[in-house]
């Protein structure tokens, strides 16, 4: 079962320009003390035609995590601008949270990103070149899309002593090309993925 | 009767396995498929008990869901005093559930739903020792122990009040165990299993008491699960599925002498599940008709793969109600109130019916009083079922029994009066903030917060705890306290909603307008408070949104399932990730491995000629470990002795090279100085001076030797330098070039010509009148130069050092003479003069010593530890229990194995060493542990050795003493023991008569 149970994100500063970082203010709670920290990703959505473009904003360990209820801020700068295609800019787009531990994500937070002009001329007549800096991101704070992953939260007992020269689970190792392109990794269910929308 | 199909109570139209109702009335728990893994949903009784209350959308239907666990769940069980949920499923595992009574509702983040979990209730122990899927559990009376039971064809019993303890496990089935029944007078436990068997346990030793076969034999097919139940007055139990003339039938089985002879027929297919009613009845008094005393009967409901249930009374011949078609599959659990008047049966077909029945339908059920008085008539006075009551009905025999049981007992009451006050009945979540709003902290959280960079580079936040769970608190006070009141509910206690300011506005803005969740009063009170000019804002923001989404429909499709797909991102950074983790953590390690070695060598070049710490302690020539071990700062030390660590550095590679196959072993050898001086431990403080090349007379060196103490000193000369010099209280001995051995009174009388010794000196140590002397060739000779005898000569190292390359890393002698090697490996070895024979000792890296939980066998002063040669090379924080809890998932056997063997290890260590003091502490911990576990054997064995024969006869080989103890004194100590557990009370007697009359002669 899983030891991470994430509370509540709230998304900070929102709307916001286009340049600002990103704030997640992330509450978890664990149910018991982790050995290891918990990794964060926020990795930005550049275009929904490719994967290419996806960008990790930002990661960081937090830690140490004892039994409890935690929280914290999460900020990273906003996407280079110089890998979103200029296509994609204006629209909507996905933001997502991820949080792994030992090497295993075992959870995925989604939200819906619209990046639009402020002033209404601009939004009438885009430039064909984003101008980023008129633009506003809207995170659609209010629904987020949850999905959670079983993973092994235990080092067994063997691999105890030398669990950091244990190789990352092998379905992580599995080049990106060989992943079933819609359904999650395999041996890796989505718990329960919950669909807002 | 009434019927009702409570709709609402359903998993998403997954099967419903189990469902129980929690004992206070107020709630229930459903247990069974959810959508990828196993749900335990906790419902409120109300709105299933009174239309008015399912009609008002004030009152809550679901309170809690749980989807922890990873496949299907098979059962629920509230235990009896309301405080727990077990649950048990096709994950192998059993939780345990805890109510937690912090901020009331909140929504599981991210659900579609937004159902709010009314109540908390959390898992506080998860336990693992089933290798196949948990079908039942059972709570026993009182909640002593848990039951399980599983396809591994196994039942275990774990203590519940120590989890995830096993107190036994039991084996005899095979096939898959699928249901569990405790007696209601806690005699037995019974089950029954798909090999054709229905056992019956005893509480008592946990061994098979009978063995039912015959009705089961013509048993074919399978059912999911056989749940079998005692009936309240402990008289009958009832099988599920049994076959009678190839009809099904639930067999009952008399608990007198186990006889067979009747059962419930009728079911036109397996019977799954037999509940009896917690209730017993008697006949309900007509008006105007006379008073006849009538015989109490009890009432049992029964339901089968026939999607039929049939509800009985022992006093009729024929069923009270059967009813057909209620289900569209097979019934799998049924759950009585506690009233006995209502009755809640689930469904694999997702659905759970409640039944209703009047006191006229039913009967007048029993009270307590009059229930207790039916147990009094069949059982007499010891109905009594749990532990505690089970042994406060016990006669106590012996006064000195009741003394030791009563300071048990004054021990326990001040944490029982901790955890009595009402508000500590709910666990809680501790709340850590001193003071600070919530909505305070998370203002400045971005610029409160804590963040660093890792060794790599990486960012690393240190998040805000912002409460502090309590995670398994199984405290038998907490267990005794009074089940949760049902006004009690948390929701009294509401905290500021975790939302974020910046985000409220629009969330509550964007939210649907038919959002169910309005059921939170400050929630609306948000609402209102926002209904302003911000809603409005929203909301063309909304619609605003909504034209862009509508626009852009393909992308938000493709981007749909990034939601669900891990990226690409994720794995690729982690594995970079994990590879600088890899790389960090192995760079850290090996630098301490090296400081580990190298200071290991200096402790040994430390203790040889330059052990001069300005130290008192009682272990002679151990000075330094002494030293590590007061946690001196080792700063000041190393600054003293920087130029001796320089050399040993070099020296360390020595070893290293010399443990070559030629198999010649050799010891490093200390180096001359010019002039050094040492502090000798004895009862007052000396001082050794040497001075080597003091003066030069006619071309020969002279070395002195001075010796001081309290004012009073004296001096000598040798003719070769002086190597090393130590002392005890009794004698001073100093080692020179020329391979010479000198030993001198503390007046500085020479004791003994020098003795020659056959090579360089490597360590040399003096205890009492014993000196140790520790060769360069790797050989040991210990004389007692008082006696003037060798207790040990020329013993080579070799067997201890051969075939590692381990080095000696420390040397000592104990005040009892042995002698005493570590080695770098962690192992130590002492040399046993009698044996001849190099004995382990301590080994650091021993699995045991790492596994072994013993620390509930500790009291107050053992945590301190003892003092002695076995503590010292065994380190002070002795690492025994380190792993012990990340083991919980271990068989709890296995570790109650590594444990007892552990401590044996220690006993005859300890032993060996001649350490007294150190024996009887071990002996008093092994003692506790005995009486802990139950191991009898041991203790009797142990028991009668310190004891002895009663009779002096001159056969016995029994020795009245073990290292200066007398035995029967530890006996005295290790009775009280042995008395605080009423299980040993007559091993306790008799050894206590025993004593008593040996003191008496």
């Amino acid at each position: 079962m899983a030891k991470v149970q994430v509370l509540n994100v709230a998304v900070l500063d929102n709307p916001s320009p286009f340049g600002n970082p990103f704030q997640f203010e992330i509450t978890f709670e664990c149910m018991e003390d982790l050995p290891e920290d918990l990794e964060w990703k926020i990795i930005y959505v550049g275009s929904a035609e490719s994967e290419e473009y996806d960008q990790v904003l930002d990661s960081v360990l937090v830690g140490p995590v004892p039994a409890g209820r935690h929280m914290f801020v999460f900020q990273a700068d906003a996407p280079n601008t110089g890998l979103i295609p200029e296509s994609d800019a204006v629209g909507v787009t996905v933001v997502l949270i991820t949080c792994t531990y030992r090497g295993q994500e075992f959870i995925r937070i989604g939200y819906y990103v619209n990046n639009e002009y402020t002033d209404p001329e601009l939004r009438e007549n885009p430039p064909v070149k984003p101008n980023y800096t008129q633009l506003q991101r809207n995170i659609l704070a209010s629904n987020p899309r949850v999905t959670r992953f079983h993973i092994n939260w235990e080092a067994t007992l063997d691999k105890m002593e030398d669990s950091e020269n244990v190789d990352p689970a092998p379905n992580t190792m599995l080049p990106p090309t060989s992943m079933p392109s819609k359904a999650p990794p395999l041996g890796l269910m989505p718990d329960n993925s919950m669909d807002c929308l | 009767m009434k019927l009702l199909k409570p709709s609402w109570v359903n998993h998403n139209g997954k099967p419903i396995f189990s469902v129980d109702i929690h004992p206070d009335g107020t709630k229930f728990a459903t247990g069974g498929q959810g959508e990828d893994s196993g749900k335990v949903v906790i419902w409120n009784m109300a709105p299933v008990l009174r239309e008015e209350d399912e009609k008002n959308e004030n009152i809550p239907k679901l309170l809690c869901q749980m989807d922890n666990h990873l496949a299907c769940v098979n059962c629920v069980r509230w235990s009896n005093n309301g405080l727990y949920l077990a649950s048990g499923g096709d994950d192998k595992l059993v939780m345990v559930w805890k109510r937690a009574a912090f901020i009331g509702p909140s929504t599981v983040f991210g659900s579609s739903s937004k159902l709010a979990n009314v109540e908390q209730w959390r898992c506080v122990m998860i336990l693992r020792n089933h290798t196949g899927d948990v079908m039942d559990v059972a709570w026993s009376p009182h909640d002593v122990w848990l039951a399980s039971c599983s396809v591994d064809n196994t039942i275990v019993i774990w203590n519940a009040r120590k989890f995830p303890e096993i107190v036994m496990t039991l084996k005899g089935h095979t096939g898959l165990v699928k249901g569990l029944t405790w007696d209601p007078v806690g005699k037995y436990i019974a089950s029954q299993a798909d090999d054709h068997s229905l056992k019956v346990w005893r509480t008592m030793d946990w061994q098979m008491e009978t063995n039912i076969t015959k009705p089961f034999s013509e048993c074919g097919g399978t059912t999911h699960v056989l749940r079998l139940s005692w009936s309240p007055d402990g008289q009958y139990l009832v099988s599920a599925h049994a076959m009678n003339n190839s009809g099904p039938t639930a067999q009952i089985i008399e608990r007198d002498g186990w006889k067979t002879n009747m059962d419930f027929v009728g079911h036109r297919k397996a019977v799954t599940v037999v509940k009896f009613n917690p209730k017993i009845f008697k006949k309900k008094q007509k008006n105007g008709s006379t008073p006849k005393p009538s015989c109490p009967y009890c009432c049992c409901a029964v339901g089968s793969k026939d999607r039929s249930l049939s509800v009985w009374l022992t006093s009729l011949k024929r069923p009270l109600v059967v009813i057909h078609d209620l289900f569209d599959k097979s019934i799998m659990d049924i759950t009585w109130t506690l009233n006995g008047l209502g009755l809640l049966v689930c469904s694999m077909d997702g659905t759970v019916a409640f039944l209703d029945f009047s006191q006229d339908e039913l009967g007048d059920p029993l009270n307590e009083e009059e229930k207790n008085a039916i147990h009094q008539n069949i059982y007499g006075k010891s109905l009594a079922i749990t532990m505690e009551s089970h042994l406060s009905s016990t006669i106590i025999e012996n006064p000195e029994m009741l003394k030791y049981q009563q300071e048990r007992q004054g021990n326990q009451n001040p944490n029982g009066a901790q955890g009595s006050g009402p508000e500590n009945q709910t666990p809680k979540l501790t709340n850590v903030l001193n003071g600070e709003s919530l909505e305070d902290i998370r203002k400045n959280l971005l610029k409160k917060q804590v963040e660093t960079r890792t060794a790599d580079g990486r960012r690393r936040i240190t998040p805000l705890c912002i409460a502090q769970l309590d995670t398994g608190d199984f405290s038998p006070a907490l267990f005794n306290s009074v089940p949760i009141l049902p006004g009690s509910s948390a929701s009294t206690q509401l905290t500021p909603q975790i939302s974020s300011d910046s985000s409220t506005a629009n969330s509550l803005g964007l939210r649907p307008s038919h959002d169910p969740t309005t059921t939170s009063p400050n929630k609306t009170a948000e609402e209102n408070k926002d209904s302003g000019p911000a809603a409005v804002n929203s909301i063309g923001m909304k619609s605003n949104l909504l034209l862009t989404s509508a626009s852009k429909m393909e992308p938000m499709k493709a981007l749909d399932s990034r939601f669900t797909e891990r990226s690409k991102a994720t794995p690729g950074v982690t594995i970079l990730w994990f590879h600088l983790r890899v790389k960090d953590s192995s760079s850290v390690k090996e630098p301490k491995v090296k400081d580990e070695t190298s200071s290991d060598s200096e402790d040994k070049i430390m203790a040889k000629p330059l052990s001069m710490a300005k130290r008192k302690g009682e272990m002679e020539g151990a000075e330094v470990v002494e030293k590590r071990k007061k946690g001196r700062p080792r700063k000041d030390f190393f600054s003293r002795t920087h130029v001796m660590s320089v050399r040993i550095k070099d020296k360390t590679k020595e070893p290293s090279r010399l443990i070559t196959p030629v198999a010649v072993l050799k010891l490093p050898t200390p180096s001359i100085q010019k002039s050094f001086s040492t502090q000798v431990s004895t009862d007052a403080i000396a001082y050794l001076e040497v001075e080597n090349e003091v003066s030069v007379v006619s071309g020969a060196r002279l070395s002195q030797l001075k010796w001081s103490r309290d004012g009073r000193e004296w001096d000598t000369l040798l003719t070769s330098r002086i190597t090393i010099a130590t002392g005890s209280s009794d004698i001073v001995a100093v080692a020179c070039e020329d391979r010479t051995l000198s030993v001198f009174t503390t007046c500085g009388r020479r004791l003994i010509p020098s003795i020659m010794l056959p090579a360089p000196l490597a360590a040399l140590h003096c205890s009492g009148h014993f000196v140790m002397v520790l060769m360069a060739s790797a050989t040991l000779s210990v004389w007692d130069v008082q006696k003037q005898t060798a207790l040990v000569k020329n013993e080579s190292l070799n067997p201890i050092l051969s075939g590692t390359d381990a080095t000696v890393s420390q040397s000592f002698l104990t005040q009892q003479g042995v002698a005493v090697v570590s080695l770098s490996n962690g192992k130590t070895y002492c040399f046993n003069s009698s044996l001849e024979t190099w004995n382990l000792i301590a080994d650091k890296q021993d699995s045991l010593v790492q596994c072994a939980d013993f620390r509930n066998c500790l009291t107050s002063q053992d945590a301190l530890g003892s003092m002695g040669p076995l503590a010292l090379t065994q380190g002070r924080n002795l690492s025994a229990g380190r792993l012990a809890s990340r083991l919980s998932s271990t068989p709890h056997h296995l570790q109650q194995g590594m444990t007892l063997a552990f401590l044996e290890n220690q006993l005859s260590s300890a032993l060996m060493l001649l350490s007294a003091s150190e024996y009887r502490h071990w002996l008093l911990i092994y003692a506790r542990f005995l009486v802990n576990e139950g191991y009898e054997m041991r203790l009797r064995e142990l028991c009668q050795d310190l004891l002895g024969p009663v009779h002096k006869s001159s056969s016995s080989s029994w020795e009245p003493t073990v290292l200066g103890l007398r035995k029967r004194d530890l006996l005295t100590e290790v009775l009280p023991v042995i008395g605080q557990n009423l299980r040993f009370q007559r091993l306790f007697t008799e050894y206590q008569d025993q004593l008593e009359l040996l003191r008496l002669k």
